[in-house]
């Protein structure tokens, strides 16, 4: 069922970690050479940045060349449709084309014209069906997501499936709440069936892909259920100030309170015990969004220095959890290390840093720029080490 | 076949040493699992966040907490932070030097934001730059450059570009809403004086594993400003030629260097200008789509062979 042969995927991965052993001194060249051509396959990969402007280009390609179609027949809005759903026809399979003939593997263009079949589906089956048939749309491409990540091993395919199950239950039901719990239990079915077939794949190339999808899926619970993330009405509260009424039962919204302060624990544990990577990220991310997202859940005051107290506790767990493990013997407790013993960490460190570096701290810190009498930090602008925010 | 399958033969065959695969065989099983990068990130994620929160507590309280309690507390912090680093760094070398701890790396990156903390708060409240806050950038962007030098630092190397952006005059959050020429030539020679200073300190061994801070940022800024001249209509020919040649240049260094960010850089950005022009003026769908389609298939060809000469190479 998958585009890509086991072993072709399992020879890849076992490439990608002598790779990186190698990067890490954990063999030496000459051993990497020796091992390296038992791991060669026939698939056809390329860098990151060839693969996102293969990306881009095919995808200026496919859409353009819809347009053009329309541009030039006219069509009426229901003929549009079904040229639409010829287009996804077409789409899809110059993906298998190009995957079944040139082999490519995470290249950018087979990619694209995936997504773009799913597109094209939703896109055209809008205007074919009634109203009241409409729930069809995101139902079409949630199956249609689901069969592109099983097929060509997509996660954000997966993730594009997760996002048409948010416009399901609005065809089901007007209750908001009804609308939530419909959608965790999606996630949740979801969760279980990747947890159970996941389990099957403990050490091979798939346990990687699935380890994604249940981070995932984990990470939607969790927003789904943290009303103060997921309703717009209570979003809008971090800007206009608290409000007066929810949209939601309080029952459900107390529920959900108690929710978002357990599921986080649940997240870490699992994550912890799997040593899966993504997971344990997931229940990290859902943790620090609790305790923001807390005084907005209990209508209490935010304070200025909230974030700092938070920054505080974000260090100190990681000082006691790296103190912790050096202690160990070898400095590994449980399994677990702070060393660095992948290549890869020090990559995504160093080009992390110069992105965030430029970034972000000029969005914290603050520096005026106009004299002006009143003193007040109006938060920073981006560059220039934040010289152009006003007090 | 699974990794520990491949492990197990290639320890038969006498290729690894059985110490090597015990090693070998436990990583590809988590054994032991690193917690390396999720400790870094949370580290980071906590400096930001209390960095923040000073900067937005100073602000808002500042007349109530008093002068003398906010400059002692910044200056507590500030003296802290670099007597911390100052104390435990390893000699300096033009080499690249490991960081000697975990923490090494975010407590300079605290310091040098609390410095930005206390320096705006001090200008704010006693107008000793009064008129004259570029000197502040300048000077913060050289304590930056030395810090990032001396401890090997790439989130200080950033504030100390992007400071030293802000002396010339850009900001990133700016950048959209100025057109005018005279902020595009600053950020072009912002990013000639950037690309050549990584260039020389390359040449010259000095933190050599900076460069490529150097020249990103450098490529980028570059780029924008070129291809903000060629969306600007006047003279808007010149700034295609000046952005064809940067086009070409990225294209030849990213191709001769396997630095592939610049092969994307020039297909982009070259895309964009081009087609700015070429399309400006047409109003007709056939003729705006079909552009797209043909020149798309063009420049995917081009990709697809520039891929396939140099496969999955990084």
């Amino acid at each position: 069922m998958r585009a890509y042969s086991a072993s072709a995927e399992e020879a890849l991965r076992a490439r990608n970690l002598l790779k990186d052993w190698a990067d890490e001194g954990f063999i030496t060249a000459a051993q990497h050479h020796r091992m390296e051509p038992e791991t060669d396959c026939e698939l056809r990969r390329t860098n990151i940045f060839l693969r996102l402007v293969l990306f881009l280009f095919t995808l200026i390609i496919a859409v353009a060349a819809a347009l053009l179609f329309s541009v030039v027949t006219r069509p009426s809005q229901q003929t549009a449709g079904v040229f639409l759903l010829i287009f996804a026809a077409l789409s899809y399979a110059a993906a298998e084309f190009a995957v079944t003939q040139f082999r490519f593997y995470r290249y950018g263009i087979e990619e694209a014209l995936a997504v773009c079949s799913v597109v094209f589906l939703c896109g055209g089956m809008l205007p074919l069906l009634s109203s009241s048939a409409e729930f069809l749309v995101p139902a079409a491409g949630i199956l249609a997501s689901l069969w592109i990540w099983h097929r060509f091993g997509l996660p954000y395919a997966f993730l594009a499936a997760m996002i048409f199950v948010i416009w399901v239950p609005g065809h089901w039901t007007s209750s908001h709440s009804a609308q939530h719990v419909i959608v965790a239990a999606f996630y949740a079915v979801g969760l279980i069936a990747v947890a159970v077939v996941r389990s099957r794949h403990r050490l091979d190339f798939l346990d990687d892909g699935y380890s994604i999808v249940e981070a995932l899926l984990w990470l939607g619970i969790y927003l789904t259920i943290n009303l103060h993330l997921s309703s717009v009405d209570l979003l809008r509260q971090w800007w206009v100030g608290p409000l007066t009424t929810t949209e939601f039962p309080r029952t459900f919204y107390w529920t959900t309170w108690v929710l978002i302060w357990c599921l986080p624990p649940a997240i870490l544990v699992r994550g912890v015990r799997r040593k899966d990577r993504f997971v344990i990220a997931v229940g990290a991310i859902a943790g620090i969004l609790t305790l923001v997202t807390n005084k907005p859940y209990l209508g209490w005051q935010r304070h200025t220095w909230d974030p700092m107290l938070l920054g505080a506790l974000l260090i100190g767990v990681a000082l006691i959890i790296r103190r912790w493990l050096a202690a160990g013997p070898g400095g590994i407790r449980h399994g677990f290390t702070a060393q660095r013993l992948s290549g890869k960490d020090k990559q995504w460190m160093d080009a992390g840093s110069a992105a965030l570096g430029l970034a972000v701290p000029h969005a914290i810190t603050p520096g005026p720029q106009t004299v002006s009498p009143d003193v007040r930090f109006g938060g920073g602008d981006s560059g220039g080490a934040g010289a152009t925010s006003d007090f | 076949m699974t990794i520990l399958t491949r492990l197990e033969q290639w320890k038969g065959q006498g290729i690894l040493s059985p110490e090597q695969h015990t090693l070998l065989a436990g990583l590809s099983r988590g054994e032991p699992f690193s917690l390396f990068l999720e400790l870094n990130l949370l580290l980071y994620a906590g400096i930001l966040a209390f960095v923040a929160g000073l900067g937005w507590t100073v602000g808002t309280w500042s007349q109530q907490l008093g002068e003398v309690l906010v400059l002692t507390v910044l200056s507590a912090m500030l003296a802290a932070c670099f007597w911390y680093c100052f104390s435990r760094a390893p000699a300096w070398s033009s080499a690249e030097v490991p960081s000697p701890s975990l923490v090494f790396d975010y407590v300079l990156y605290l310091g040098s934001l609390v410095w930005s903390v206390e320096l705006a708060y001090i200008e704010k409240r006693f107008h000793l730059f009064s008129g004259q806050w570029d000197l502040y950038l300048l000077a913060t962007a050289g304590l930056y450059f030395f810090l990032a030098y001396r401890f090997d630092n790439r989130f200080v190397l950033a504030l100390a570009l992007s400071s030293l952006a802000g002396w010339f005059g850009l900001t990133i959050s700016h950048w959209p809403s100025h057109q005018d020429p005279s902020y595009r030539q600053y950020a072009i020679v912002y990013s000639l004086f950037v690309g050549a200073a990584g260039a020389i300190t390359h040449r010259r061994a000095l933190k050599p594993h900076f460069f490529g801070t150097y020249l990103n940022i450098a490529a980028n800024v570059l780029f924008w400003a070129l291809l903000s001249g060629v969306f600007n209509r006047q003279n808007s020919v010149l700034w295609l030629f000046a952005l064809l040649a940067a086009c070409a240049a990225s294209l030849a260094w990213g191709l001769s260097r396997r630095q592939f960010s610049f092969v994307a850089y020039a297909a982009v950005y070259g895309y964009i200008g081009v087609s700015s022009i070429l399309i400006r003026d047409l109003n007709d769908g056939t003729a705006i789509f079909s552009y797209f389609v043909v020149t798309g298939a063009a420049m995917l060809v081009m990709l697809i062979l520039i891929a396939r000469r140099f496969g999955k190479e990084a």
